[in-house]
Order: structure tokens, then C-alpha cells, then sequence
């Protein structure tokens, strides 16, 4: 089974593709509200040193969906030039990151965990919603003094291995030693605060 | 009321997320993307309005073009992302309206904070054509060379501010 | 997730990260592997290719699968190709999803693209497939402006809208010749 659904019928599979968003969705709330992520102060702890669960969270997710679709692909189970790789903007990806950190520690959400908050309950995530929300709104309105940074330093779905000249099981690797590392330090961190 | 459970182990979720992310990528061939949502709505009201004005707009204009699966996919995500909150919530015994806060500020404030937060975040998600879930989570995952820049620089961002804050958080 | 729960996925990660340098490219399109023998048996039993008529045929008959990959350029492919055929870049063929019960035909100008596109194919398991033995020039010299009085397949040329042609006569609607 490779990715994406066979498309024996243009309108079912649509509909099974929808389902399989809502359910993928689900997913995502399920684990951050478990996490205890839809929580801002707790969330911030990232930040002040003393509760890493946004690192311990976001990266077991990304080392276990690193590992996953590497020997998945390589065991000819996924197919690895079917998954869209984001876009590599350098540029406004460094400046977007940068605002959007600042943003992170204003608000203490993020835009999954607001929703996730929003949805439980949490008047900050509600109104941090409505926030993004305009965000979005009034820069995509006033966006033309922007527009030819936004299109800017672009790279088409640019790998690591790419840029780096190494083989794709080499980087992985490395990624996976480092985030190990990581995760060692975050508990040592906390084990500290 | 039932008394609320405690969280789940951080490693066992981030597991549980990075399985989800993998169901994506053999499902349909992509990762989860939220400030997408947010964008394609904007695009998507804009549009409604002033067509002009939106196709007009470099950042809307994306959100408009012939795939409009990508919009509902979004949209779709999103929605279980709600449900999904919400359930978790409703069996943990979480569901609490609420304004979370540091314990040294009042809530207008914090409701404050976090409009202009959300604010920053879209503007910060727009021009990286993403957020946490779409380029740190997916795109890391994928080994993007744009989406470790944008984690990197997140991370940084906020790592920065932090301190500025502390009076809100801490 | 106690101790022993966190050990045990830490082990797993690493193994899994360890080895990943000595496992290849994930990618399925750089893990292609041509069996020389098997091919070359195909070759001379000259199952790796049909020929215009016999793709006319199968169109006409609606051969269930059937999936038409024409890989000349768009303007080539714009100006003409064969009912139901799609165009795919060369450089994009490899990662092409095909089903395992599709039967694919590759359509290049002279069948030259479309034959080593065969080998590609066959390279990454998908066995049924084959080329169109002379191209396009052979699509429009047997089916679409056969000479007349030496017209391969008449209804077949009629089906198509095509038209016979004067002994002598040049193609009526020529697609570039002489590409690969």
C-alpha cells in the first residue's frame, strides 16, 4: 500500500479523503489535549525551563515519524516521493519562525493547541483563535509590500540530505542520535528545575 | 464533577502524534498543516467578498487556486482537531470554561496577550507558509530544510521573549 | 509509559537510527534492480513492445487498465496524441504511481524515450508494461494516414477519424518527427 488512495471513483475517494482528515484530526487534538499542551502555562514551562513537554512531545513525534517513514519507504510499504515535502522559503521561514516564537510565548498556544483549548473550554484559546485568525486576515489584505519576500529564497521541497550531500539514512541517523540526545538532556533539565 | 485525570506521559503522546503523522503520510500522502486552515478561511472570507482583492493577495491567491481539496482538507483537519481536543477533555474530565493565566495577572490581560499573540502567530505562520504542525512536526519529520529553520528560529523567538514576559507566566 | 516503557522506545529508536545509514535509499525509484537475463528473454520474444494496431485495438476495445503515458513534450503532446493518453515527463516516470493491474503503454515520438521509459518500469517491478514499438510515427503512418491501398487496419483508421492517403502524399497533420 503506497500513498495516496487509489482513485477508482473521483468522488468517493474525496469523501474517504475528507473522512481520513477528520480522523487524522482527531488524532492530533486527542494526543495535545493528553499532553496537557492545550494548557498555556504549562506550555510555556518550555521556555522558563521547567516543564519541557512541548520538546518531549514534538520530538518523540517527529523521531518516531522520521524512523517510520524511512524504513517504511524503504520497505517499499510508503512511497516516499509521493508525500509532499513542505517548501523550503529560507528567508521567510527564519523571519516567520522568529515572529511566530514571539508570538508563542505572548499567547502561550500555538495554533493546534489553541484550538484544542478553544474546544475544551479555554477562553484564551478562543480568543487566541480570533487572534490568528486576523492575523492572517489583516496580512494577507496588506500583503503586497511583502509579497517579494514572501517569494523569496524558495527551494522546492528541499531535504536535508539534499543540501548536506548525504546519503538519506546517514542524516536520519544523525537526527535521530541528536534527538536522542535531546530527550536525555530535557530530562536531566527538568530532573534539575 | 469527576476529578480531573492527569496528563498522559509526554513520551507516550508524542508517540501516539508521530503514529498519527505517519497514518497521514501512507493515507494521503501528506502531514497535518493547522495555520493552514487559518489562512484558507482568511482567503476563503476574503474571497467571498472581494474576489478580486483575494486572488490579488500572493498569500491568499494560494489558498484559491484549482485544488479546493486542499481548503477542505484543512478545514476537515481542523474540525477533528476540535473534537478530538474535546473529547480527550470530556473523558479526562478537563472540559473547564476558563482562562488559563499565570498567577500574576489578571484575565483581560491575558485575554489580551493572547489576541496579540494569536496575532503575531498568524502573521509569523503566514510568511513561513506554516506552523508547528505543518513544518516543525511535518516537515521535520520529512527532513525539510525550510521547516528546520523555521523550528530553530521559533524556538529561538521564543526563548527570546520569554524573559520579557515573565511577569505574565511566572 | 513507565521506565521500562521509555528504555524499551529509546532502544527502538536507536536501533532504528543505527541502522539507517546502512539501509539504502528509501526512495523506491533510486531501488530500481533489472534482472539483464529476463529482460533480454522478453526483449527477443518481442513482448516488450506492440505496435500501433495492436494499441489501436486495444483502445478501440477498451482493454480494461489500459493507461496510455505519452512522453514527448507538451506542445508535441498539445498538438497531437493518441485518444487517452497523458503526458509524463521523463524525469517524472519513476515516481509514477501505477497500479499493479494497469497495463501501460509508452508513446514517445519514435519509440526510442518510450523503450528505455519500458526499461524503467520494468526496472521498479511493474511488468506489464510496454512500448509503442515505432511512436507516434508509426501511430500516424498504420493508423491515423495509412497509404492507401496499404492500410493495416481500414476500420480501425476509420474509428479514430484518421484517413488514408495517396501513395506518395505527405502525412496530413505531422507531428514532429525525428525526436525519441
Amino acid at each position: 500500500m503506497s500513498a495516496p488512495l487509489p482513485v477508482f471513483d473521483a468522488g468517493s475517494a474525496r469523501v474517504l479523503e475528507l473522512a481520513a482528515a477528520l480522523a487524522i484530526g482527531v488524532g492530533f487534538g486527542w494526543a495535545l489535549e493528553r499532553a496537557g499542551l492545550a494548557s498555556a502555562p504549562k506550555l510555556v514551562g518550555q521556555f522558563y525551563g521547567t516543564d519541557l513537554t512541548v520538546f518531549k512531545v514534538m520530538f518523540t513525534a517527529i523521531l518516531v515519524a522520521l524512523l517510520g517513514s524511512f524504513w517504511l519507504a524503504r520497505l517499499d510499504v510508503l512511497d516516499l516521493a509521493r508525500v509532499s515535502v513542505p517548501d523550503t522559503f529560507l528567508l521567510p521561514q527564519l523571519a516567520g519562525g522568529l515572529l511566530f516564537g514571539i508570538g508563542f510565548v505572548v499567547a502561550g498556544l500555538c495554533p493546534g493547541t489553541s484550538c484544542v483549548a478553544a474546544a475544551t473550554g479555554r477562553g484564551d484559546g478562543l480568543v487566541a483563535v480570533a487572534g490568528m485568525f486576523c492575523g492572517v486576515l489583516l496580512t494577507g489584505l496588506l500583503f503586497a509590500p511583502l509579497a517579494r519576500f514572501y517569494e523569496s529564497t524558495g527551494h522546492a521541497a528541499w531535504t536535508l540530505p539534499e543540501a548536506l550531500h548525504l546519503p538519506y539514512g546517514v542524516v536520519v541517523g544523525l537526527v535521530v542520535a541528536a534527538g536522542l540526545a535531546g530527550l536525555c538532556a530535557a530530562e536531566w533539565i527538568e530532573g534539575r528545575a | 464533577m469527576t476529578r480531573p485525570r492527569a496528563y498522559a506521559d509526554p513520551y507516550l503522546a508524542g508517540l501516539f502524534l508521530g503514529l498519527v503523522l505517519l497514518t497521514a503520510f501512507l493515507v494521503a500522502g501528506r502531514g497535518l498543516g493547522i495555520s493552514g486552515a487559518f489562512a484558507g478561511s482568511a482567503a476563503g472570507t476574503v474571497s467571498m467578498l472581494s474576489p478580486s482583492r483575494a486572488q490579488g493577495s500572493a498569500l491568499f491567491s494560494r489558498y484559491l487556486g484549482g485544488d479546493g481539496l486542499d481548503r477542505a482538507w484543512l478545514l476537515a483537519e481542523v474540525a477533528g482537531v476540535i473534537i478530538g481536543g474535546f473529547l480527550s477533555a470530556f473523558f479526562a474530565g478537563r472540559l473547564r470554561a476558563a482562562v488559563e493565566r499565570g498567577p500574576h495577572i489578571g484575565s483581560r490581560r491575558r485575554l489580551v496577550l493572547a489576541f496579540a499573540g494569536g496575532a503575531v502567530m498568524g502573521l509569523g505562520a503566514a510568511l513561513a507558509r506554516g506552523c508547528t504542525s505543518g513544518l516543525a512536526l511535518t516537515g521535520g519529520a520529512l527532513l525539510s530544510v525550510g521547516s528546520w529553520v523555521f523550528m530553530g528560529a521559533a524556538f529561538a523567538g521564543a526563548y527570546l521573549m520569554a524573559p520579557v514576559l515573565r511577569r505574565a507566566w511566572r | 509509559m513507565g521506565r521500562a516503557g521509555r528504555r524499551a522506545l529509546a532502544g527502538v529508536a536507536l536501533v532504528g537510527g543505527a541502522l539507517a545509514p546502512f539501509a539504502g535509499s528509501p526512495y523506491r525509484a533510486q531501488r530500481g534492480r533489472v534482472d539483464v537475463a529476463r529482460l533480454a528473454g522478453v526483449v527477443a520474444r518481442e513482448e516488450d513492445h506492440v505496435t500501433a494496431v495492436e494499441l489501436a485495438q486495444w483502445i478501440k476495445d477498451r482493454k480494461p487498465g489500459l493507461r496510455v503515458i505519452d512522453l514527448r513534450a507538451a506542445d508535441a503532446f498539445d498538438a497531437y496524441h493518441v485518444p487517452g493518453s497523458q503526458r509524463v515527463d521523463i524525469t517524472t516516470l519513476p515516481t509514477t504511481a501505477f497500479a499493479p493491474a494497469e497495463t501501460v503503454v509508452l508513446v514517445s515520438d519514435a519509440g526510442g524515450h518510450a523503450a528505455q521509459g519500458w526499461v524503467f518500469l520494468q526496472a521498479l517491478g511493474h511488468r506489464q508494461a510496454y512500448f509503442l514499438r515505432g511512436g507516434i510515427g508509426e501511430w500516424m503512418d498504420d493508423v491515423m494516414s495509412p497509404v492507401a491501398g496499404r492500410q493495416p487496419a481500414p476500420t480501425l483508421t476509420r474509428y479514430f477519424g484518421g484517413a488514408a492517403r495517396a501513395e506518395g502524399a505527405p502525412p496530413p497533420r505531422g507531428p514532429r518527427r525525428g525526436g525519441c
